[in-house]
């Protein structure tokens, strides 16, 4: 597995390097994007992207009326094991975005986003863990 | 009305339209009819470009605390438009850039009722705060900014924003309190 030249440390981040980058969506929902890593939130008429690093957690729920929720919690300094903390000396300045909730008209489309950041984030914690054990 | 600058597939908020910039202001009319969306000039608060995947997005910020995205603009738009704002409407559009990094941590810049997100100096999001229906308190870091849920900004939204939330850190210096900020 040394050969892998795509794999990026987490404390670099980057979700894309050119606008370009972002995969063409025709619909303004909630998507993953596997291959890099990222998923992408439709705030006010635009899809912004979020490296998976970023993500904490990810929950839904649904109603009586078949709407579905969907609540994502984004690591922020002093949450034990975030990756930012050991950079949180370098963006002391910043603010950072914690949460974010969705009203989704497709409890299908709910429940297939929340396990695809499960396991995407599943995928890329276990890489890092076993990166960071190969270190030592 | 036979002046200014006609496009074809214009997105506003997912939905396709044309949009006519003309000197007396704008009007996006959706595809087969219905909505339409008309600014006069008096009305425009502020003109932007901004490079977004596989097209150029023009928006316009409104008086009452709007903003229309159109997108789906190529690069000689562009020029040939800023042309005509200048000439014909008296704007001088500003270039924004977009933040692709994906990162969730950076500054929050407060103008009228826009709130931006930038990261890098580059803006990764913007909101309206006159679609905010509520503001919490939540412990001594968070801000929760919850949005009213129904779609305005007439947007094709399948998933739609509900709330959103900032931890801001001690250590920042900005939001210590809205008085000291001019």
């Amino acid at each position: 597995g040394e050969g892998r030249g795509s794999v990026r440390s987490s404390s670099e981040l980057i979700a894309y390097k050119n606008v370009n980058d972002i995969p063409q969506s025709r619909e303004l929902m909630i998507q993953i994007d596997q291959k890099n890593e990222v998923i992408l939130l439709p705030i006010y008429g635009s899809m912004v992207p979020f490296h998976i690093a970023t993500v904490k957690s990810v929950t839904s729920q649904q109603d009586s009326n078949r709407t579905g929720y969907i609540r994502i919690i984004f690591n922020v300094p002093g949450t034990p094991f975030s990756p930012q903390d050991a950079n949180s000396m370098k963006f002391q300045g910043s603010i950072y975005l914690k949460e974010v909730s969705f009203r989704s008209k497709n409890p299908r489309h709910v429940s297939e986003v929340v396990q695809q950041i499960k396991s995407l984030r599943r995928q890329v914690n276990s890489r890092e863990s076993e990166k960071a054990e190969r270190a030592t | 009305m036979a002046d200014g600058h006609l496009f074809n597939n214009i997105l506003l908020g997912g939905r396709g339209g044309t949009l006519r910039v003309h000197s007396g202001g704008i009007i996006w009319k959706k595809q087969g009819g219905g909505k339409v969306v008309e600014v006069d000039k008096a009305d425009i608060v502020g003109v932007s470009w901004m490079k977004v995947p596989r097209a150029f997005q023009l928006g316009f910020r409104i008086k009452d605390g709007l903003f229309y995205k159109f997108t789906g603009f190529r690069e000689q738009d562009v020029s040939s438009l800023n042309a005509f704002l200048q000439n014909s409407v008296g704007i001088t559009p500003e270039e924004k850039q977009l933040s692709v990094s994906g990162q969730n941590w950076g500054e929050v810049d407060l103008d009228g009722n826009m709130l931006t997100f930038l990261v890098g100096s580059k803006q990764a999001f913007e909101v309206s705060l006159a679609d905010v229906s509520q503001t919490q308190l939540q412990g001594k870091n968070e801000v929760v900014l919850e949005f009213h849920v129904d779609d305005t900004t007439g947007a094709n939204e399948k998933d739609s924003l509900m709330e959103l939330s900032f931890h801001i850190p001690n250590s920042n210096t900005l939001f210590v309190g809205d008085e000291t900020r001019s």
